[in-house]
């Protein structure tokens, strides 16, 4: 079965040479210009995964992020032209789960999109595991906290899993920007930062005093003992 | 504030601040020399009106006591005429009433009569009579003129002694007197000044008095309108000064039609026009910041789209005819290159406008120079240049923005492979106190003293001729002093032609706290195995550029 994904960008002559690598990597491209259309497109085309320009006529590309994030766990990566702080934070902080700096080259693009589309832990040590006071249903990629089912995206889903498979090892941003984004280089550990407190959000009782996901401070962060 | 008694330190400095109070306040010199002057001036007048009071007022009292004597003589000598007594007794009774009738007369006490020397010695004749505060301070000069003078008058200025012992002022009016049928005498009659003296003196201390309230006065007027002249003066001087320290809405307030006025309004003129001018400047260059970094901007998309299509035909290149497959490499490299120029022009554009916000995070300088030297590895294999990294110290958490940090370390690392010519490059980290400082060191050609004080320049080339087989951009040094100033921090060369080079980079221990030493010394600790002929300290000195500029 080929990946449908949707391609959001104002510049036309790029989403058609962005649809030509897709294509020749096997997958299969839907494509919107403008912002306004493009939670419209999202839920006529369902696709596998979002690219998403940051500046988009109609409705600006953070809005779009976060009104996808809002009905959907799909997953996000913004293209932006603009690698400054500020930019990168906001669109993480909608929801997007990885971002790439124009220009990027083909095989980044195919490859932080195979990392997205992948079925998370090729090999799962067990069929549940416990972080906290949660149950990790590995198979049914599903959360719940007692009979509460919890609604995670899958990236945060691989991040809880990424900690929990390892209870006592503590991961630094490196090692989790490795294991859960695909990076094998230096990469931008912001994104580690806003995901954790995304995570954060949506699994702990109190996000100011975590209990799931902690904090090693200078080193990074480990799964809470199960309860 | 505690008073404190002046010691000797005070007295010796008084000297050295008294002449900088002298020539810093315009109002102390003008109050100090109106002082002087019109204090010179009132003690010619003072002097002059007090010696021609005295003048006068002895004039006056000397012209009323011999008018006095005149008469007082001319009154006893008429009634010693008319008398008629030829005895001995009648002789001093005639004297007797001569002297009385002249001391009612001239209200004198201090009447003599002496019996005119080289006459007939006559029995009869009355004896001589005198005061005895007069015998003394007649002169023999006076008592030789009124014997020989007649009926004229002789005066002499004379210290009489007055109460307790003092002497007054007086004088003594001399003339003869004739007692009929007893021969003539001379008459003394003393004349006390003590009280025109005293008139005197309270006109001179009432000058005196008057004198000094005057200079007070003048002093205190001057003060006070120095004060209204120099205060206007004293604003406009601390306008400019602020307005020079980069204030430039400071403006002198504009009253009145007066000089000051005019002052204050060609001022504030020629405030509003170099407001303007820096206004307009500061817009310009931020236009100019902003069309740079939009322009980079808008770059971006097309480039992206041109890289993937350079991509996409670079991949499939083998089945092209050899020189399409060129061509699809060249493509690729020149791309590669030209999104690279593009993120350091971006990235410089951000520093000239400003806008770049230091982002730090706990970072271990060692960690990241070995994370730095095993991405450049296989670069450096391929150079034939070993690179070894000894790191002394340097092992614990410093807060700066790893991104750019690493950037200057394989910005200075990838310098040093490229001008290597294949010999070692050793990074070395340490620590002191204060900062952890890093040094890049090649023994490549190094560079001349000329060179050297350019190579934070913006595409500035060491030598134009030279292939460059990493492709840097021309910005990457530039580059690297802004993010070292901008994390408070140096950058330095060393460099020497044959000898190599030798980069520091030296961060602050706690961010934003100043360094005193760098842990590492520069020029490098084996520069001094110079080759002989060449002088040591032309092109030795360090380059402190980042220290300037912070």
């Amino acid at each position: 079965m080929t990946s449908r994904i949707l391609v959001v960008d104002d510049d036309t002559a790029l989403a058609e040479m962005i649809g030509i690598v897709l294509r020749t990597e096997g997958f299969d491209p839907v494509f919107c210009e403008d912002g306004a259309q493009a939670v419209e497109t999202f839920h006529a085309a369902k696709p596998d995964l979002v690219l998403l320009d940051l500046m988009l006529p109609g409705l600006d590309g953070i809005e779009v992020c976060s009104r996808i994030r809002a009905e959907s766990g799909t997953p996000i990566i913004m293209l932006t032209a603009k690698s400054d702080t500020a930019d990168v934070v906001k669109g993480l902080e909608s929801g997007a789960d990885d971002y790439m700096v124009k220009p990027f080259n083909p095989k980044e693009l195919v490859a932080r999109i195979r990392t997205r589309l992948r079925p998370a832990a090729s090999n799962p040590p067990s069929e549940q595991l416990r972080i906290g006071d949660l149950v990790v249903d590995v198979a049914g990629h599903e959360v719940r906290r007692g009979e509460q089912r919890i609604a995670l995206t899958p990236l945060e889903f691989d991040l809880l899993l990424a900690l929990a498979s390892k209870p006592q090892q503590v991961f630094t941003r490196e090692m989790l920007l490795e294991q859960v984004w695909g990076y094998h280089y230096k990469a931008d550990t912001r994104l580690v930062n806003v995901h954790v407190q995304r995570l954060r959000a949506k699994v702990e009782q109190d996000p100011d005093n975590p209990k799931i996901v902690m904090t090693v401070r200078g080193v990074g962060y480990r799964a809470g003992a199960a309860t | 504030m505690r008073f404190r008694w002046p010691d000797r330190e005070w007295w010796r400095q008084a000297p050295s601040r008294l002449s900088r109070q002298w020539r810093r306040s315009l109002q102390l010199r003008t109050v100090t020399i109106t002082l002087a002057l019109t204090g010179v001036a009132i003690l010619v007048t003072g002097i002059y009106m007090a010696l021609s009071i005295s003048n006068d007022l002895y004039q006056s009292r000397l012209d009323q006591a011999l008018r006095d004597s005149s008469r007082a003589t001319t009154a006893a000598q008429t009634t010693m005429n008319a008398s008629d007594v030829s005895s001995a007794d009648g002789g001093r009774n005639l004297l007797n009433s001569a002297l009385q009738s002249v001391q009612t007369s001239t209200s004198s006490r201090l009447v003599a009569a002496y019996r005119v020397p080289g006459q007939d010695t006559s029995v009869l004749a009355p004896p001589d009579r005198g005061s005895p505060a007069l015998n003394s301070v007649i002169s023999d000069a006076l008592r030789a003129k009124v014997q020989s003078g007649g009926t004229q008058q002789f005066y002499q200025s004379v210290a009489l002694p007055g109460v307790s012992g003092a002497t007054d002022p007086g004088i003594v009016v001399g003339t003869q007197l004739t007692l009929p049928s007893y021969g003539r005498y001379e008459l003394y009659i003393g004349y006390n000044l003590r009280d025109s003296e005293n008139t005197l003196l309270f006109v001179q201390n009432t000058l005196l008095i008057a004198g000094l309230a005057l200079i007070v006065l003048i002093g205190a007027i001057t003060w006070v309108i120095v004060r209204f002249v120099v205060e206007p003066i004293r604003v406009a001087a601390r306008t400019s000064e602020r307005l020079a320290a980069g204030d430039l809405a400071v403006r002198i307030p504009e009253r009145g039609e007066d000089v000051f006025a005019t002052l204050a309004r060609s001022f504030n003129g020629m405030a509003d026009s170099l407001q303007s001018q820096i206004n307009q400047l500061a817009t310009l260059s931020q236009l100019q910041q902003r069309f740079v970094s939009d322009v980079s901007h808008e770059l971006r998309t097309p480039l992206t789209t041109i890289r993937l299509a350079g991509d996409v035909i670079y991949d499939q290149r083998a089945t092209f005819p050899p020189a399409t497959e060129r061509t699809a490499e060249l493509l690729h490299t020149q791309v590669e290159r030209f999104d690279r120029l593009l993120s350091d022009l971006l990235e410089i554009s951000r520093y000239d406008a400003g806008s770049v916000v230091l982002d730090p995070e706990p970072t271990n300088l060692v960690r990241l120079s070995e994370d730095v030297i095993d991405e450049l590895r296989s670069i450096s294999e391929q150079n034939g240049s070993p690179l070894t990294l000894d790191a002394p110290g340097g092992y614990f958490d410093v807060g700066m923005d790893p991104r750019r940090i690493r950037r200057v370390v394989r910005n200075l690392i990838g310098n040093a492979i490229e001008h290597g010519e294949g010999r070692p490059v050793v990074v070395t980290v340490d620590s002191n106190e204060t900062a952890v400082a890093l040094t890049v060191r090649d023994y490549g050609i190094g560079m001349s003293h000329q060179d050297v004080n350019h190579v934070f320049d913006r595409f500035w080339r060491a030598d134009p001729s030279r292939k460059r087989t990493l492709g840097g951009t021309g910005l990457g040094l530039a580059i690297s002093l802004e993010d070292a100033t901008l994390h408070s921090g140096w950058l330095q060369v060393w460099s020497m032609p044959g000898q190599g080079s030798c980069f520091r980079l030296t961060l602050p221990r706690v961010p934003g706290r100043e360094i005193v030493a760098s842990p590492l010394p520069l020029p490098p600790a084996d520069a001094g195995e110079l080759p002989e002929g060449v002088p040591t300290g032309d092109g030795a000195l360090p380059v402190t550029e980042s220290e300037a500029r912070a």
